[in-house]
């Protein structure tokens, strides 16, 4: 996914010289390529990331097309006002970029993780969040988030996870979830987005016979989509490495109750910190979000149903 | 798209008019913040008479300078400059803060004219560097200058700033401090201390030069003399002035932050102006 990333920033730079990279002194290697094929188009900004957020809304003010990268607890947690003043209040076509997303830094405690970014940039208007569940989809939410000239943050978490997607995917509709599985109609149908993906692929595929959808595009949600998955299908779960407060599963709640109530089950980051480090794996099962303690939640809820 | 008018008044940017434009509208609009305008405003004044170019008087021409308000309080002397360039008319002034009005009471960048959307301190400084640092990359000549206030220099993003500036060897830069000693709680000495403002831009290497900031022609000079000073460092011009400055009544004293103007106050401050004994 990584890979992706980088290819797809590179294609991007190369082929217009108003892309610019911005980075907070974060990226060691993952922008190799990147300096190397375009060097007048890399500003590492230092360690001052209020500042980096601000300077690219005034690059795009005069025409460039900046890319912001940094941990996602830094961007766009750190500079969640410079995003609403400086970006999204002009709906400045300024892309952030948020690697580490979730657990990602399991060793590092809190200051490296980040639960709570969608839950904030959903909230600033106007601002398109993207959240990439495999080296596919990081291509098309790449392209995506070019594509629209428009603010962006692309949440990107754990990369090394499985693909979801067999092969390349077709470019990003607004707001359109994706269905990675069908499923039966008396389950519940599995909407997830970014690393969780993978963990629901798993689940139905390894006895739930449950219909899984991927979200790359959280913010917007096509509201119609949801409506006709949640009409289809025995109740919904959403999976997400993100607090339950504000994330995808707060977005799929917001809008089924308000069209076609039906219970919702949210997997996701309980309001509370990592109390341990450990690996990866350890701290989701920390969280409640391995494999094993999220199926048992959905075939709970499918129980009780 | 809007066209702007290719000649209006006499454009000398009158420092007594541009006050009793800001009384009007303070007046109008029961609004505060008079003495952070009137601080700024005859630096503003110089810099639309004499710096800043606006190809066809259009405040959104591609090939303008920038002036980025960096300390939005003081967005009532900029709409007053803005008056005399034609952009705002009578209306706009008179209905200040009227319902359904667009003025508001801290700069936003959606109003032609007013690059950045600033009150929150500490913003407009960053977007002015990022614009300086893109008309670079695109080989003009145009120029940034960014507003800030002594109080606003309390706000990390104004540092952080001025080391990219200072790295990435930005003179089409320059920063104008407002030092007219307050914020708004009391004096920055009180608050915050600041040291000498001007030694800490030296110190992250611009250029500098200190000014009265209500001698016109000292200013003039003074922008002048930094452009053309240190090829290759941003420009700091520090520029000493008096809150309030203008009304004896309000200067130096910092209930005019936030102090509203009545009917006594009104006539007194426009009396003051037009009889010439505002300036000492």
């Amino acid at each position: 996914m990584r890979d992706a990333f980088s290819d797809a920033l590179v294609r991007l730079a190369v082929s217009d010289p108003k892309v610019l990279l911005l980075t907070g002194d974060h990226g060691y290697a993952l922008f190799d390529a990147f300096r190397k094929q375009c060097p007048d188009q890399y500003i590492n900004a230092g360690i001052a990331e209020q500042n980096m957020v601000g300077m690219a809304a005034g690059l795009a003010r005069v025409g460039f097309r900046p890319f912001v990268y940094g941990l996602s607890a830094f961007v766009p947690v750190r500079v969640l006002e410079q995003i609403k003043l400086d970006i999204a209040h002009d709906n400045l076509p300024v892309v952030l970029l948020g690697d580490g997303a979730g657990f990602v830094y399991s060793h590092l405690g809190t200051s490296h993780q980040s639960t709570e970014d969608i839950a904030c940039t959903r909230a600033v208007p106007g601002l398109t969040v993207l959240s990439p569940a495999d080296r596919h989809e990081m291509t098309a939410c790449m392209e995506y988030a070019y594509s629209v000239k428009a603010p962006v943050y692309l949440r990107m978490g754990k990369s090394d996870r499985e693909d979801v997607h067999g092969a390349a995917i077709p470019p990003l509709t607004s707001g359109r979830m994706i269905r990675v599985r069908q499923g039966r109609a008396d389950l519940p149908a599995l909407i997830a987005t970014g690393s969780m993906v993978r963990t629901a692929m798993d689940i139905a595929q390894d006895g739930l016979d449950a219909a899984v959808w991927s979200v790359p595009t959280i913010k917007p949600l096509d509201t119609a989509q949801v409506v006709e998955v949640a009409r289809s299908s025995r109740g919904v779960v959403v999976l997400e490495e993100h607090s339950t407060y504000g994330g995808l599963g707060s977005a799929v709640a917001e809008i089924v109750c308000e069209h076609q109530p039906t219970r919702v089950l949210r997997i996701g980051v309980s309001d509370r910190f990592s109390a341990h480090c450990g690996t990866y794996r350890y701290l989701l099962k920390e969280h409640g979000l391995d494999t094993s303690t999220v199926r048992d939640r959905i075939y709970a809820f499918h129980a009780n149903a | 798209m809007t066209s702007y008018p290719q000649s209006v008044g006499d454009r000398s940017f009158n420092a007594t008019r541009l006050r009793k434009t800001v009384l009007e509208m303070a007046f109008a609009g029961a609004t505060v913040h008079i003495g952070c305008a009137f601080s700024i405003i005859d630096l503003l004044a110089v810099l639309y008479r004499h710096h800043l170019r606006y190809p066809g008087n259009d405040p959104l021409a591609a090939e303008r300078d920038y002036l980025v308000l960096s300390k939005g309080h003081g967005v009532m002397a900029q709409y007053a400059c803005m008056r005399e360039m034609g952009w705002l008319d009578d209306a706009a002034i008179k209905g200040y803060f009227a319902d359904g009005s667009d003025l508001k009471g801290l700069s936003d960048s959606r109003i032609p004219g007013l690059e950045v959307t600033s009150g929150s301190l500490g913003h407009g400084f960053s977007v002015g560097v990022g614009i300086a640092m893109g008309l670079r990359k695109r080989c003009t000549d145009q120029k940034v200058f960014a507003i800030v206030g002594d109080g606003e220099l309390n706000e990390g993003p104004i540092w952080e700033g001025s080391l990219v500036a200072t790295h990435h060897g930005l003179d089409n830069f320059m920063v104008i401090v407002d030092e007219n000693g307050f914020q708004a709680m009391g004096s920055t000495a009180e608050v915050l201390s600041l040291g000498s403002i001007q030694a800490k831009f030296e110190s992250f290497g611009f250029a500098s030069l200190q000014v009265d900031g209500h001698d016109e022609v000292a200013i003039n000079a003074a922008i002048h003399d930094l452009w053309n000073m240190e090829p290759g460092r941003p420009k700091a011009l520090i520029a000493r002035t008096v809150k309030g400055k203008g009304v004896p009544f309000m200067e130096s004293d910092n209930r005019w932050h936030y102090t509203r103007l009545n009917e006594r106050t009104f006539a007194e401050a426009n009396a003051v102006l037009d009889a010439g004994r505002g300036f000492k």
